[in-house]
Order: C-alpha cells, then sequence, then structure tokens
C-alpha cells in the first residue's frame, strides 16, 4: 500500500517536472505545424539590440506564410509596402500574425514603422521570394531608374538660393489672377526636373504673362502646382511622413522634431553630425529643389547627416506622394485639397 | 481567551492528520511554480506578458500578503513547492516516513551562531534593494526563483530538516513575522501531556510521521513565527494532543516575553521597504524608479547606499531615540536596558508594517491584476489563446475605491500598533506615557503611508 501511494506520488511529482515543460514546448513545437502554412517567427528588437531577427526571410514561390511577429521591448511596427503588409503596433510581449502568399518572385523590404528607438531607421529586413526552379534570378520591387538617376542630379551639390516671394505662394490667389497657364504645368511629370524657381522664370519669360508682380508669379506657380495633386496622394503623403520622417523633421517641416532635436548624435552610428534635418519651410532652399532632387534624397538618405533610405520601401506613388507632402511646406494650398 | 479548536471537527482533523497533505497542496502549487519559472527563462521578455512576473509579483503576492498571512498566518508555507524537492530528496519518499522519520542528509547541524532570522533578513534586503529588477525583468526573476529552490534542495541535502525555510527563506521570514497576528495558530492541548510523553515523536519523528521539518518543538511554541503548518506534528502525536486553533488577532504581540532583536530588525526593514516601495515603485517620482532599475550606475549606488542605510540604521535610529526618550519619561522602563526595551517596542511595527505592506499591495495589485487574465491564456507571451483571454484588455480594477481601502487598512495597522505599544509598556509594568514616542513614531510613519496613498 505504501509503495502504491509513493510510486503514484512520484508519478505526478515527475509528470509535473517533465511533463510540464515537454507540454509546453511541445505545444509551441506543434503549433508551427499548421498544415498549408509556413510559419516564421520574426522577432523585433530595438536596432541597438539586434533589429530583426531574423533579418532575412526566404520563401518559395508560392507559398503560403505566417509571419509570428514578436517584439520583446518596445513598441514596433512591421510594414513591407511591397507585399501590402502593414502593422501599425506590435506591443512587447504581444504576437501578431500576419499572412501572406508569396505570389512574386524579387527582394522586398520590411521596416519598423515606429520610432523604436535612436536608430529606428536602421530596423529594416529583407523577405527573398525566391523561385525554386531558378534560385538565383532575384530583381528588385523597383525595376525602373530613379527620375534622379535618369536625369543624372548631382543630389549633394550646392543649390542655387531664390529670393523668397513676401508672401507664401498661394493657389487661392493664383487662381483669381485669372490666366491660362501652359496645360503641361499641369502634368507632374513634366514639372518633376525643374525647380519652382526655373518654372518661376520660364513664367516671367512668357511675354502673355507680362506685367504681372513677381508674388503674382509665384502665386500663379502654386495654382499650377496644386493641379497636379489629388487628395488621396496628399492624404498617402501626409500619412507617410508622419509615420518616417515628422520625428525628425517635425510636423511642421521645420526640422526639430523630437529625434531631430537631438541631432548632432541622433544616431549611434554618427555622432559627430554637425547639421540637423532640413527645414522644409525655408522655402529659398525648397524652391531651388526639383521633385527629381527631392525624390532622389529621400530615396538614398544619407546626406551627411544620417538620414535614412526610403527607396527600398516606398512605392513609386508613395515616394511622389511625399514628395508632393515636402512641396507643400513652401505653398498655401487650397482647403478641399488639405486632408 | 476564547479559541476555537478546528481539529475537534473530525473530517479536518482526519484531512490534516493524512500523509497525504501537505504532498497534495504541493503539487498542486508545484507546476504553477515550474511554470513560472518557465515563463521567467524561456518567454516574452515583456514582464506584463510574463506569467513568472504576472503570477508570481501580482497574484501570488496578493493571495500572500492580502489573504493567507492576516488570515492565516503561515498556510502558504505549507503550500510553497520551493521547498518540497528538496524535501522529497532528503525523505526519499513523498508520502509515508521511512524508518520512523530517518533523513537522507550529510546530517550538517545547522551553525549555533547562524540561529535565527538574520540571514533572512539579509536575504530579504538582498531581493529588495534588487526588487526593481527581479519584480519587472522576467530573467532575473526566473533566475532568482530557480536559485531560492536550489538553495532549498541543496540545504536539504546537507543539513537537518527544512534550514531554508526556517533560516534562509527571505519570504518566510516576513511570513513568520507577520503570522504573529494572524488569527490562526497551531499549539498542544496541554503542555504537561508534552512534558510527561517520552518518545517526543511530534520532535523526533515516528512510523507516523517526521520530527518537525521546522525544528521546533510544538510543546514550546509561545508564537507563530517559525510553526510552518506543515501538520507533521498533528500527525506524529500520538496522544492527540496537538490542535490547530482560531484565535484573536494578534494573540502572539500580547506577551512581552520572547521577543528578539533579529525579529525586530525584520520589523524594521519591513516596515521601511514598505515605504521605500511606496515612494519607489508606485510613486509618482519616474527618477527614483529609473534609479533603482539602473542596477550598477553611479546613481544606483547612491540608491542602495540610502536604501540600505534607512534600513538599518537610520529608521532602527529614529525609533532608537524613541525608545530613549520613552525610557526617560517611563518610571519603570528605566529599569530595563535599552536594548530590552528597543526590542520590545519594535514589535508594535508589526500591525503597521503588514497595514503598510497591505495598502501598497492594493495600490499596485487591483491595478494590474487584470494582466492575469492575458497571460493565464498565453504564459510564455508566444501568441497561445489557451482559454480565449490572451486579448483581454489591462483594465485596472476599482481604482477609485483603492484610496477607500487603503485608509482604513493602514488606520487599523496604526491603531494596532498603538495597542502593541502600549500593551509593551504595560507588560513592563511602566505607565503608558513610556510608550508615547514609539506612539509617535508609528503615527508619523502611518502619516507618511497615508501622504504616499492618498495625500
Amino acid at each position: 500500500m505504501h509503495m502504491k501511494s509513493e510510486r503514484f506520488a512520484l508519478g505526478v511529482v515527475l509528470l509535473v517536472l517533465l511533463g510540464l515543460p515537454g507540454l509546453v514546448f511541445g505545444y509551441q513545437k506543434w503549433r508551427s505545424t499548421i498544415p498549408g502554412l509556413r510559419v516564421i517567427d520574426l522577432v523585433g528588437y530595438a536596432p541597438a539590440a539586434g533589429g530583426w531577427q531574423p533579418e532575412n526571410i526566404r520563401v518559395n514561390l508560392g507559398e503560403r506564410v505566417l509571419l509570428r511577429i514578436y517584439a520583446p521591448d518596445v513598441v514596433h511596427g512591421f510594414a513591407v509596402p511591397a507585399l501590402g503588409l502593414d502593422v501599425p503596433e506590435i506591443y512587447p510581449g504581444k504576437v501578431v500574425e500576419v499572412v501572406f502568399t508569396a505570389s512574386q518572385v524579387g527582394r522586398f523590404p520590411f521596416a519598423c514603422t515606429r520610432w523604436c528607438s535612436q536608430d529606428h531607421w536602421r530596423m529594416r529586413g529583407e523577405i527573398e521570394v525566391v523561385d525554386p526552379k531558378d534560385p538565383d534570378a532575384l530583381p528588385t520591387h523597383r525595376s525602373e531608374q530613379p527620375v534622379y538617376q535618369q536625369l543624372g542630379i548631382d543630389l549633394d551639390a550646392m543649390r542655387i538660393h531664390v529670393d523668397p516671394p513676401e508672401l507664401l505662394p498661394s493657389a487661392a490667389r493664383g487662381r483669381e489672377i485669372g490666366v491660362e497657364l501652359p496645360p503641361e504645368m499641369a502634368d507632374p511629370t513634366w514639372v518633376r526636373p525643374y525647380a519652382p524657381v526655373e518654372i518661376f522664370d520660364q513664367l516671367r519669360a512668357d511675354r502673355a504673362l507680362t506685367g504681372l508682380s513677381d508674388q503674382q508669379f509665384w502665386d500663379l506657380l502654386a495654382y499650377a502646382w496644386e493641379g497636379t495633386l489629388t487628395r488621396q496622394s496628399m492624404e498617402t503623403g501626409q500619412k507617410l511622413y508622419a509615420r518616417d520622417c515628422a520625428a525628425c523633421h517635425g510636423e511642421s517641416g521645420r526640422g526639430y522634431g523630437p529625434a531631430g532635436r537631438e541631432l548632432p548624435g541622433m544616431s549611434a552610428m554618427h555622432p559627430g553630425m554637425e547639421t540637423g534635418p532640413a527645414d522644409f519651410t525655408d522655402i529659398t532652399k525648397l524652391f531651388s529643389a526639383s521633385d527629381a532632387l527631392l525624390q532622389g534624397k529621400v530615396l538614398r538618405g544619407g546626406m551627411g547627416i544620417g538620414m535614412p533610405e526610403w527607396g527600398s520601401l516606398y512605392t513609386d506613388e508613395e515616394m511622389w506622394a511625399v514628395v508632393a507632402h515636402l512641396r507643400s511646406f513652401g505653398y498655401e494650398l487650397s482647403r478641399e485639397l488639405l486632408p | 481567551m476564547a479559541r476555537v479548536e478546528l481539529t475537534r471537527y473530525p473530517f479536518l482533523k482526519g484531512l490534516l492528520r493524512s500523509r497525504w497533505l501537505p504532498w497534495a497542496f504541493m503539487v498542486i502549487t508545484l507546476p504553477f511554480f515550474v511554470l513560472a519559472i518557465l515563463a521567467s527563462l524561456f518567454g516574452t521578455p515583456a514582464g506584463n506578458r510574463n506569467f513568472g512576473i504576472v503570477f508570481v509579483w501580482i497574484v501570488w503576492w496578493a493571495l500572500v500578503i492580502l489573504l493567507f498571512v492576516p488570515a492565516a498566518g503561515r498556510l502558504w508555507c505549507a503550500l510553497c513547492p520551493i521547498p518540497a524537492p528538496g524535501e522529497w530528496l532528503q525523505r526519499r519518499a513523498f508520502i509515508n516516513p521511512r524508518l520512523k522519520g530517518k533523513l537522507y542528509t550529510l546530517g550538517w547541524k545547522w551553525p549555533k551562531r547562524l540561529n535565527g532570522m538574520w540571514l533572512q533578513n539579509a536575504a530579504f534586503l538582498g531581493v529588495a534593494l534588487f526588487s526593481a529588477v527581479i519584480l519587472t525583468t522576467p530573467s532575473v526573476s526566473g533566475w532568482v526563483l530557480a536559485a531560492f529552490m536550489l538553495v532549498a534542495v541543496a540545504s536539504s541535502l546537507a543539513y537537518e530538516r527544512r534550514v531554508f525555510c526556517r533560516y534562509l527563506c527571505p519570504v518566510g521570514g516576513f511570513i513568520g513575522l507577520y503570522a504573529q497576528l494572524a488569527p490562526l495558530e497551531l499549539r498542544v492541548k496541554d503542555r504537561a501531556v508534552c512534558a510527561a510523553h517520552k518518545e517526543k515523536s511530534c520532535y523526533i519523528g515516528s512510523e507516523s510521521g517526521y520530527g518537525c521539518p521546522w525544528l521546533v518543538f510544538p510543546a514550546a511554541l509561545q508564537k507563530n513565527n517559525y510553526c510552518g503548518l506543515c501538520t507533521e506534528c498533528l500527525k506524529t502525536c500520538p496522544l492527540d494532543n496537538v490542535a490547530l486553533l482560531v484565535r484573536p488577532l494578534g494573540a502572539d504581540l500580547q506577551a512581552v516575553q520572547g521577543r528578539r532583536m533579529d525579529e525586530a530588525y525584520k520589523g524594521f526593514i519591513m516596515l521601511t521597504c514598505a515605504l521605500v516601495y511606496s515612494l519607489v515603485l508606485t510613486g509618482p517620482w519616474a527618477v527614483l524608479k529609473e534609479t533603482a532599475f539602473a542596477v550598477g550606475s553611479p546613481s544606483w549606488f547612491v540608491y542602495a547606499l540610502v536604501f540600505l542605510s534607512a534600513n538599518l540604521v537610520g529608521v532602527p535610529g529614529a525609533f532608537l531615540l524613541c525608545v530613549w526618550l520613552g525610557r526617560r519619561w517611563g518610571d519603570k522602563s528605566a529599569q530595563l536596558s535599552l536594548r530590552r526595551l528597543f526590542v520590545d517596542y519594535a514589535y508594535a511595527l508589526v500591525p503597521l508594517g503588514l497595514a503598510a505592506w497591505g495598502a501598497f499591495s492594493l495600490s499596485f495589485v487591483l491595478v494590474n491584476f487584470s494582466y492575469a487574465w492575458p497571460v493565464l491564456s498565453d504564459p510564455l507571451g508566444w501568441g497561445w489563446n489557451l482559454f480565449g483571454t490572451a486579448g483581454w484588455k489591462w483594465t485596472p480594477y476599482l481604482p477609485g475605491l483603492i484610496p477607500y481601502l487603503q485608509v482604513p487598512v493602514i488606520l487599523v495597522g496604526l491603531v494596532g500598533a498603538i495597542g502593541v505599544a502600549l500593551g509593551t509598556a504595560s507588560g513592563h509594568k511602566s505607565q503608558p506615557k513610556a510608550a508615547l514616542p514609539v506612539v509617535a513614531f508609528c503615527a508619523a510613519f502611518g502619516l507618511a503611508l497615508l501622504w504616499l496613498c492618498v495625500g
């Protein structure tokens, strides 16, 4: 009887001491085998603690993938813009699951979308979708050369500065002038290579527009530029700016975002930085820069101040939407266009 | 004094005398402990989503300090899984005793100079000093819990009986101190019966059970401090002379005899820590919390110095000053040594200390208890949802009510402290005014606690 009870007690104790750990790890293992799904654990640490782990995820074309994303330290976000995946918040200790089908061969960068730490922007990774039949064929999602490269713009060259107008150029005042503008000015692709000051010079040289003041030319420019915009692109631009740019450049674009104020030294990797983020309300500089130039800067980053590159994360539409938002700091736009 | 013997009820008596207790209790709490260690070491580092943090430092803590200790004294010690593996190895049995309660240890004797609560005081101070990290960082918490169990196992294999519980456990120390207030006690019914009983099976052991694991001779029990309610003596007493009793609150604090310096210091440490915790962990001063968390930084060393000084010198020093003043005022007190008075009056801090811990615990337990539901479903923060509660949001429970609970708790503690202080003066056959400086000390502490809670 005694031996029987001892054996029973031993069994229960062993069940607790050995069975419970086995149950915990076994259950977790079992959860990772879902028929028809490849389960990948993705852990996001702040960059100083290691960033995304794993940083590179390789999946086969046609695979259905379940990403289990953990954020052990602080709140992170997760986005793979080219695959349309966007998780705005991953709270520490919570697990977010994202399912996608690898339907297209390519390299698809992913990134944290929350300002998680000093070097937040370094928190990047890449999903590689390969065709098992030809695993070396891996185009990037951006196949076309960016406009600034097509135009051969040197992003780091000094720009001319302009004499700023007295008042911020206003689209409404430009409309009220009531003159007919060259139709190409309504085409954003025509506008992109030119700095506003160059278009301003072209307008001023137009004999049909003689008699207008410089301020009126600037207002006409604002009016013409407004015609290239849509409300949707403005909303996209504002959303991305708020998510990715405002922390340094500030909500108002003045370069005094909470992370920007800390410059120099915003990045642990660039402790010697001497200048801070650009002030987009400085229209003498803004009007000297073409959309193509701004695209290049956003796309490449750097600038000697540790600005992140966004080229690998934005689609073309998103990129131009962000450029438009930057441009909007120099103009007074009509209310109906504003998000 | 009125007492109700619970063991006169045959069912309860039969239950307590069963050899399946306390094993059955321990195998219920052991899985929680194992899961807490697993979650702490392998689960999410986010404390509020980790079973090891939430269930140990919120749920278990709430149960111990708000329920077990005030209502049942050391009952938790009978359920605690930490000494269980060591004890089972020591006994080479789970349920039934081998060879009249023989223990398989190296047979080392616990050094006499280490008797008492001093090591428990040091262990508690050590844990308390690093508590900002231990209570919030699962991996650290997990290693601390694992270390408790390893030390318990090692001490069980080397020494006789439960020296870990008796002399080392930092939790057991304060539970023992505050168990003096509890309305539950285990005592012998008639000491003369024990005196006449030559075998002393309650201490030596017998075929029915082990000698007291807590190294206590039940007939000498006058206070709850060192009785772990393991019920071995109920099983081994052949004369049915041991009883579990319900008694008036704070019964152990009515007599001044048997008061000790190590226990007095436990009272100072507990009271000071409750105040420091209220300041640092739940107070509005983020800089204090950050400093306590920044272990190893220059500011942390300052914090450590202040913390230890306050516990070991500052608060006891202020108290000593009050006792010295009382000695000058009280006629008969002057005949007692300052050390004796210091120790005796320090027991006034027992009810105040428990009240302080109760008030402090109410503030964070009600606010944070809702973290328990998600970790129940997802103990390791791995994205599980076992019971469908993983997504339950954090919701503070009755936050508006907390001050209304804290204030009476502190006031009851203060009244208890004043009662013990006056009782101590009376026990010394001194006039009540001898206790007034100590009463003032307790009132000042009570006011400080009230200010921190509702001020």
